[in-house]
């Protein structure tokens, strides 16, 4: 173990091009470290990300609504804690683990009274996280491995009414009063748009890729053109065009509100470069299992639903998790064409006189959000791939 | 021969032509009888895994008849579907789906196309891999298992759904010379069991063992059929002369 | 026996194909009905001519010679040449640091690995607009005034502009030497680095997929690391490189649209304006959408030529 500093010295000045380019940049890294730092303590003022905490996680949603929110938090922590517990199985806590719990206690007692949330909002956090762990503790200990197994086949089915019904509910369901999606903003509109968008353009980014691998030549010219004009075109356009002409297209020119506009946009442009991460997974299966599956008499739909589409999915999993992060990142544009996104929202507050020139502050500020947001959908991925990934090699013998 | 045999495969003057336009079946006849094991032999290129892949629909052909188990190979689609509930092939390349374990393998076509209850299907199953030698594999993953035991677990999976004619294209040329004894041996009990069987293999042995009948195929065509007595002693045509002293 | 249409293999595709065509074409018609009526009640019908007619409003930077009183036409095409300018120097740029932090990536030197490794996942994270609006807001609106102008070698930093090749101070403003809008030097930066990383392991990948004997070899034939890159791997991981390198560059030139956030005038900004001036939505969007795919073909079709002479030397 001594060894190492040892090692790491002297890779660091093996030799004098080295020596210089490791001197550089310490020098270098520590100079803008230590302004960063002086920077945030001493002359940024934090006061403007404080003001705004309500805005920025939530737009415009009404306070008296907000309980709504919350108890959606809470059905998803909930199942987000047993869903961990799951995944762990009766292995104990492993380091990782206790790390991330860690973690996140640390940020759940630390950041809310640094960014001033009230003493209720505090309690409510910690209450969550309890959630949280709760359920861990509850899927993950060897007394229910039985009742975990037994929801095993429903769990997709779980969390898609549950993110369904917290839809419902945040929108106006249980006959409470409704509040309009351009009323929802912040944070929790890049996350709902980001959610949505992604469930509906994997269904029909898997239409678009197997319309292209399509024998068909109708269904593969319409998949083609469908998918390189969106690809060349830059998501601005669309969304400038589904902003603007739907009301062309539409009779007497009534169009759904803008909101749902620019999400079926996003879909479809997901939809698009989802197809084309699918269509390198369906064209990496290799023809010999379409054959076996034909030859034990299943149909096409069949071969493809049960034998075909896991495996190419499964193969596709890092271009997608790839295109989910690129999605995230592309709803940043919904501010351009004036909806209250996370960045819209934080526009909009720096336009305000009071907060004038605090661009620093809250950009740092957002720019955390989103760089843990996707290094965390960054690390779901890996872990769904592993999680799915057959045991052994593949079934195929060596080439000879 | 038993005259109130039924004919499981009855093909007539089959010719296929690939899209690049190489002749690949020129006029091809071939009878086969429930119960007989018929062993396809020939040099590389010759046809013969295109010709048995025509009895399961795999390859179509432009003219000439194939008909299987009374129903004709057509256009038709109820036909196509039907006959290949009731053929099984097993694969060079065993073709597993990786996805699913040894037991899931087997359940998945009976489940989805004979729309059969999972757990009498599963019982059959856990059966046909004992008479296979790899029970206690069940619920590994193809990747995990050797050559040999996938090969095993793909005739069970062909079993499974309980065919009529099972059809083996060259199911031992993948394997290490080892593994080869352990899937001819489920073979040729197959054979004792009465099941009808076309095989394309290069495996003289088996087919002198078990064949009723061996085929050679050259070029397209069908040169010689005769009982492997015959066939590996007394050739009657020149192309099936120097075959043999190629592979003897 | 005649098989059923309904059975028939062969004829079963087609017959879905024209069900589906029908289809398509009954909804394409209702839609174009829609259009028209839509139209027709606004007073736009679908034409060119307006491009004709003057644009009456101001573009804040341009190559090309442009008054207000030029027509929309002139107007798109100062856009687009504001375009071309930044995607043609952001390419450039981009590449240059995009290889040389790729590269970097298989240093001997643990910490200039490290930083690499921290610059690539710091802004792949982290959305292109809000890098934008950072380098544009909180960094390049912030630089002193003129006469205190911050002095980089070659480069002079200052409220009015950035100053390549020299610049004097007369009076208190900066004159002559090559001028940059804040505008623009907040766009490419904010492209270049975006793309950089990006670009970077495409490079990597590209490096790394050579195989190690490469080295090796070279390594015991005395070369230097910097040759043994030039000379013996670059060449190699070209052949992996280039397709890469041309959908970054069409990703590159399609985020040059972004501009219309930071007050850059290219060709969507001007086009938003056009459109907002005229409310021809349909012929702007067709115009857009032409003038982004001819720009996508033109890099795709260049890079496909690179391609083939980089797979051509290693015949």
């Amino acid at each position: 173990m001594k060894r190492l500093p040892l090692t790491l010295r002297r890779q660091l000045f093996a030799t004098p091009t080295d020596g210089i380019i490791t001197v550089g940049l310490l020098t270098l890294l520590s100079w803008a470290g230590w302004g960063v730092l002086n920077w945030a303590i001493n002359s940024a003022q934090w006061l403007v990300v404080r003001a705004n905490a309500a805005a920025l996680t939530i737009g415009r949603y009404p306070e008296a609504q907000e309980w709504r929110l919350w108890l959606l938090l809470g059905m998803l922590t909930s199942l987000a804690g047993l869903s961990w517990g799951r995944l762990r199985g009766a292995s104990g806590w492993p380091l990782n683990d206790r790390i991330a719990a860690g973690l996140l206690v640390a940020l759940a007692v630390g950041v809310p009274p640094l960014l001033a949330f009230g003493a209720i909002n505090q309690m409510r956090l910690l209450f969550l996280l309890l959630l949280l762990l709760l359920g861990r503790l509850a899927f993950s200990h060897r007394f229910s491995q039985a009742s975990s197994k037994r929801f095993g086949d429903w769990w997709a089915l779980i969390w898609g009414v549950a993110y369904l019904f917290g839809l419902w509910l945040i929108a106006g369901g249980l006959g409470l009063p409704g509040v309009r999606p351009s009323d929802w903003g912040g944070l929790l509109f890049t996350l709902l748009i980001t959610s949505l968008t992604l469930l509906l353009a994997l269904p029909l980014g898997v239409i678009l890729a197997l319309g292209r691998r399509s024998s068909l030549p109708l269904f593969r010219y319409i998949s083609v053109g469908i998918i390189e004009l969106i690809r060349g075109a830059p998501l601005i356009t669309l969304l400038f065009l589904g902003q603007n002409l739907v009301g062309f297209l539409a009779p007497n020119g009534l169009a759904p509100d803008r909101v749902w506009r620019a999400t079926g946009v996003l879909t479809v442009f997901a939809a698009a470069y989802l197809a084309e991460a699918i269509r390198g997974g369906l064209n990496a299966i290799p023809r010999a299992q379409f054959e076996a599956a034909r030859s034990l008499g299943l149909s096409s739909v069949h071969t493809m639903a049960l034998v075909v589409l896991p495996q190419a999915l499964k193969v596709a999993l890092p271009a997608m998790g790839g295109q989910c992060i690129s999605l995230l990142q592309d709803t940043t544009l919904l501010s351009i064409i004036g909806l209250f996104d996370l960045l819209g929202i934080a526009r909009s507050v720096l336009a305000n006189p009071d907060w004038l020139g605090r661009y620093a502050e809250v950009y740092l500020l957002l720019a955390v959000l989103y760089w843990c947001s996707c290094a965390a959908l960054s690390l779901g991925s890996r872990a769904l791939e592993k999680r799915l990934a057959s045991p052994g090699l593949q079934s195929n013998p060596k080439p000879q | 021969m038993n005259a109130t045999k039924q004919l499981m495969i009855e093909a007539k003057g089959v010719q296929k032509w690939y899209p690049n336009g190489f002749h690949a079946l020129r006029g091809v006849d071939l009878e086969v009888h429930r119960g007989e094991k018929v062993v396809i032999m020939g040099p590389s290129g010759s046809g013969k895994s295109t010709f048995l892949r025509t009895f399961n629909a795999l390859e179509d052909y432009q003219e000439g008849t194939v008909v299987v188990d009374g129903m004709e190979l057509n256009n038709d689609l109820r036909n196509i579907d039907a006959v290949r509930k009731e053929v099984g092939m097993v694969f060079q390349q065993f073709n597993l789906f990786p996805h699913l374990s040894v037991l899931a393998n087997l359940l998945l076509a009976p489940i989805w196309v004979r729309k059969r209850n999972r757990a009498e299907v599963e019982q059959q199953a856990l059966a046909l891999l004992e008479r296979v030698g790899i029970a206690e594999q069940a619920h590994k993953f193809p990747g995990q298992l050797s050559g040999g035991q996938q090969q095993r677990v793909a005739i069970a999976r062909a079993l499974c759904m309980e065919p009529r004619l099972m059809l083996f294209d060259e199911p031992t040329s993948s394997l290490d010379p080892e593994k080869v004894r352990e899937v001819l041996d489920v073979m040729r009990q197959l054979a004792i069991d009465g099941m009808t069987m076309v095989v394309v293999t290069h495996e003289v042995g088996f087919a002198r063992e078990v064949a009723d009948r061996v085929v050679l195929m050259d070029e397209g065509r069908v040169v010689e059929i005769a009982p492997p007595q015959q066939f590996f002693n007394h050739p009657e045509h020149e192309r099936t002369k120097r075959f043999l002293a190629q592979i003897l | 026996m005649p098989v059923p249409w309904w059975r028939d293999n062969r004829k079963l595709g087609w017959l879905i194909q024209l069900a589906a065509g029908l289809f398509l074409l009954l909804v394409i018609a209702l839609l174009l009905g829609n259009l028209e009526r839509n139209l027709a009640r606004s007073g736009l019908r679908l034409t060119l001519g307006w491009l004709n007619q003057p644009a009456g409003f101001d573009i804040a930077e341009t190559l090309l010679p442009y008054r207000a009183s030029d027509s929309y036409g002139r107007a798109l095409l100062a856009g687009f040449v504001n375009t071309l300018r930044v995607v043609l120097s952001g390419l450039v740029l981009a590449t240059a640091l995009g290889v040389a932090v790729g590269a970097a990536s298989f240093s001997g030197n643990p910490l200039l690995r490290g930083v690499t490794r921290v610059y690539v996942e710091l802004v792949r994270n982290i959305p292109l607009l809000l890098q934008l609006v950072f380098w544009y807001f909180a960094v390049f609106l912030n630089l002193p005034s003129a006469d205190q102008a911050l002095q980089l070698p070659g480069l002079q930093l200052a409220k009015s502009g950035i100053y390549l090749f020299g610049a004097d101070l007369v009076n208190g403003e900066l004159v002559g030497g090559l001028r940059l809008s804040l505008e623009l030097a907040a766009l490419l930066t904010g492209l270049v680095i975006y793309s950089a990383a990006f670009i970077a392991e495409v490079v990597r990948g590209g490096i790394a997929s050579v195989p190690l004997g490469q080295w090796e070899a070279a390594k015991s034939l005395g070369l230097k690391p910097l040759q043994i890159l030039r000379l013996v791997v670059l060449p190699q991981a070209l052949r992996v490189i280039v397709p890469g390198l041309n959908s970054q560059y069409i990703s590159l030139a399609k985020n040059s649209s972004l501009a219309v956030a930071i007050g850059y005038p290219d060709l969507y900004a001007v086009a938003e304006t056009t459109l907002n001036q005229t409310g021809r939505g349909i012929e702007v969007f067709l115009l857009l959408l032409l003038i982004y795919l001819m720009l996508d073909l033109v890099i795709s079709v260049v890079m496909n030529a690179i391609d083939r002479l980089v797979r051509l030397q290693e015949r």
